[in-house]
């Protein structure tokens, strides 16, 4: 098997540090050939890796664990071996999907960036950002243990807070990703207690047993002898840390705002990769989790939670990239309810599929928002249909997937998602299962209604922008009447090639990517040759009485949870339709649950009140008394001793020469005084 | 009645005081500058006094040294004093107390 997971890691480093060092001198072309380089390049190796992998048999040797070199060896003996951290790489199914996703969306995307960062002046900046963020999340998920898990897991919210922050003049973009980097300093926190747990109850930090020998953490686990409850808590501070990088409650507020960044960020960071490291790293860990359903149900609840939350915070929002940002809340929340389900492939599955349709539809708005000039509120769009024909078959595409609708990608992810809910519901896996079942399916209603909703407020109806078409039609015919060449900015024209062509690729994965999911209905329950890839990574032989596949034994309730999800999508378009076929309107209501849930459940307010107040009248309290009188009016007070005593001194320093020579002369007769007393 | 040594260092003591006097009470540094000279050459005098009192030359030795001083604070005294001149316009010392504390 051929594994070039290095050079796939080295690439984007040395774009990043090319731009880093010299990217600003450099030409726009030169910086283009160096950041596409570098992240066409890691795809070029993750590919041909992957293809390799594809081509190994059986399937057991689908897995390469490199070790390069051995960073610490400290004198610390848990158990039998002193503590060894190496650098190594690991190559397994999990981790080439990872790859797959996260270089071949990336390349997209920076080639997307290309066009849509043109006319920036931070060009250089923005790329090097983006290859830093490539170079962070294949640390993240192709490191072989938990430490460079860990340091790969805050490089991405480095390049995180980097890129929200990336149009620095704003206020909003500054306040957004600080916001973002504290939120998720919480789950390094976490994530960084969980590692200490593991090394104290392991005495490892790598995953599985490499060339050094040192036994890996999930084969010590899989050999039992850890209680349950240890293993708990550190699934649950692992899944802190998820919480956290994958938005989910009570640690999403950060993903909103984060859509302050440019579009390309959103959709590469902050929708494709970035947030989904939390679903990768309950599937990565999920030896740990098997051995604890408490904490696996936590993961299902909490995202069966946030799934139904956010998408219907969703439904009431008005800027186009926040219903998006919230509607990738919602899809996360709906891949950790999967993997709660003890599913991870079908978590993993929705995470690849939703990489494309929800890259593609944050490619889709960008392009609209920069078609008009930085509108991103849907009360000033419409009627786009004619103007941006790309953008919109491919956002209609967009839509069509994520709301599940056969045979797009999304149908087969959800759809696996809610089967394997209702076959651990009926085998025994818990009552809370049903619950999670009718929640699963009340969210692909909603996700169904809000992206039509967004759909036709962008492009349905008339234009109801301030620049309105016929507006920018009289301002040119006016221009042409006094001899000026007309401007071209009184147009809505598509966006160029550059950035279509990557929406067309999305699109048609988006469409066939759903393919390699479950045929399981059309009764062949063995057809599912993603599964059966990334199994090998979620099998094993000591798991007991947990359904890991998804055994819809009875293919009647299988047609029934496809039936009722597919139908309730179909409802929720046809409300959208009817609402706003006709074009978007929002007009002021009162109602007080209207209210709530327009502003978002007043959660942000929740926490300034509880936690941002308290904060700062505990600062400036400690200021006031503390700070001002006693720590400054301490050392203030040393000083005005001093400035007392000289004061006294200074007075006899009057400037007057006839003062300094009296003063000799009284000293020069003292001194003969003296002599002439003492003889 | 000899003039022997006694007469000369009361002459001395006397031109001494005025000297010091002098650069007490008056506020034209022209004026100090010459009081300083007067306490000079008063000490002048009664190292000749005591080197001819004393048989050696020493005392003689010293009052070169003393005049060639003298000469050189003088001519640097003087620079400054033309120096303030130029930028005040007035050369009262009880005016100059920049150095007040």
């Amino acid at each position: 098997m051929t594994n070039l997971t290095v050079w796939v890691l080295l690439m984007p480093l040395l774009g990043f540090i090319i731009l880093g060092l010299i990217g600003r001198a450099m030409s726009r072309r030169g910086i283009l050939a160096v950041a596409l380089g570098a992240s066409g390049l890691a795809f070029l190796f993750t590919a041909i890796s992957f293809l390799s992998m594809l081509g190994t048999t059986p399937a057991s040797a689908r897995f390469s664990d490199q070790v390069y070199y051995t960073w610490l060896n400290s004198g610390i003996t848990v158990g039998e071996a002193p503590l060894t951290i190496s650098f190594g790489l690991l190559f397994d199914p999990l981790s080439a999907i990872m790859l797959m996703v996260v270089t071949g969306v990336g390349f997209l995307i920076h080639i997307y960036s290309a066009g849509y960062m043109e006319d920036d002046p931070g060009f250089w900046r923005f790329f090097c950002y983006m290859n830093f963020f490539i170079f962070a999340m294949i640390l993240l998920v192709s490191a072989d243990n938990f430490l460079f898990l860990l340091i790969g897991w805050g490089l991405v919210g480095l390049a995180s807070f980097l890129l929200i922050g990336f149009w620095y003049t704003r206020r909003a973009a500054v306040a957004a990703s600080q916001k973002a980097l504290v939120i998720n300093v919480i789950g390094d926190f976490g994530l960084m207690i969980a590692i200490f747990l593991i090394f104290k109850h392991y005495g490892v930090l790598n995953y599985f047993t490499n060339g050094n020998g040192d036994i890996g953490v999930f084969n010590q686990v899989t050999a039992g002898g850890i209680p349950t409850i240890s293993t708990t808590i550190i699934c649950l501070l692992l899944f802190l840390a998820c919480t956290a990088k994958s938005a989910q409650l009570p640690l999403y507020m950060w993903l909103p705002d984060a859509m302050e960044g440019p579009t390309p960020v959103s959709a590469l960071i902050h929708a494709a990769t970035m947030v989904t490291a939390g679903v990768y790293l309950v599937a990565r860990a999920n030896p740990l989790f098997q051995v604890s359903p408490t904490a696996l149900i936590v993961v299902a609840i909490t995202g069966g939670i946030t799934a139904l939350f956010a998408a219907s915070i969703a439904v009431f929002q008005l800027d186009i990239k926040r219903v998006l940002a919230y509607s990738t809340i919602s899809q996360l929340g709906y891949m950790f309810m999967g993997e709660g389900a003890h599913n991870y492939s079908g978590g993993i599955f929705l995470l690849t599929e939703h990489a494309f349709f929800k890259a593609l539809l944050f490619l889709a708005a960008g392009a609209v928002i920069h078609s008009l000039g930085g509108e991103q509120d849907m009360r000033e769009m419409g009627g786009l249909r004619y103007r941006l024909k790309i953008t919109f078959w491919t956002f209609l595409i967009g839509a069509l997937a994520i709301s599940g609708i056969p045979p797009l990608a999304g149908f087969w992810s959800k759809d696996d998602i809610l089967s394997s809910l209702l076959a651990n519901a009926t085998t025994g896996g818990g009552r809370v299962f049903y619950l999670l079942w009718v929640i699963g399916i009340l969210t692909a209603g909603l996700t169904a209604f809000y992206m039509f909703r967004l759909f036709f407020g962008i492009f349905a109806g008339g234009y109801r922008g301030t620049g309105s078409t016929e507006h920018a039609q009289e301002e040119e015919e006016d221009d042409i009447k006094h001899g000026h060449q007309p401007r071209s900015d009184y147009e809505i024209n598509e966006s160029p090639a550059i950035m279509t062509v990557p929406m067309i690729i999305l699109a048609v994965l988006s469409i066939v990517g759903g393919f390699v999911g479950s045929f399981a209905l059309f009764g062949d329950l063995s057809w599912h040759p993603f599964a059966t890839f990334l199994n090998p990574v979620f099998t094993n032989p000591t798991w007991t009485n947990v359904p890991v596949q998804v055994p819809v034994d009875t293919l009647s309730i299988g047609w029934l949870s496809t039936g009722l999800s597919v139908g309730l999508s179909l409802i929720g378009i046809l409300g959208a339709w009817t609402l706003y076929r006709n074009g978007f309107f929002y007009k002021e209501n009162k109602n007080p649950f209207y209210q709530l849930v327009l502003q978002k459940f007043y959660v942000d307010e929740f926490f300034i009140l509880v936690l941002i107040r308290p904060a700062l009248w505990t600062g400036r309290t400690a200021n006031r008394l503390l700070e001002r009188d006693v720590l400054d009016g301490g050392s203030r007070s040393i000083g005005k001793v001093f400035i007392g005593a000289s004061g006294l001194l200074r007075r006899i320093q009057t400037g007057y020469v006839r003062n300094y020579a009296l003063a000799i002369l009284i000293g020069a007769l003292l001194i003969i005084v003296y002599y002439a007393v003492r003889g | 009645m000899s003039l022997n040594l006694t007469w000369y260092l009361i002459v001395s003591a006397i031109i001494f005081t005025i000297g010091v006097t002098g650069v007490l009470i008056r506020r034209n540094p022209l004026i100090i500058f010459m009081s300083i000279e007067l306490m000079l050459n008063a000490v002048n005098l009664s190292f000749i006094a005591f080197s001819h009192y004393l048989n050696s030359v020493d005392g003689q030795m010293f009052v070169f040294l003393v005049l060639t001083v003298a000469a050189a604070e003088v001519v640097v005294g003087l620079a400054i004093i033309v120096s303030i001149f130029r930028t005040r316009r007035d050369i009262d010392v009880d005016d100059m107390n920049v150095l007040r504390g």
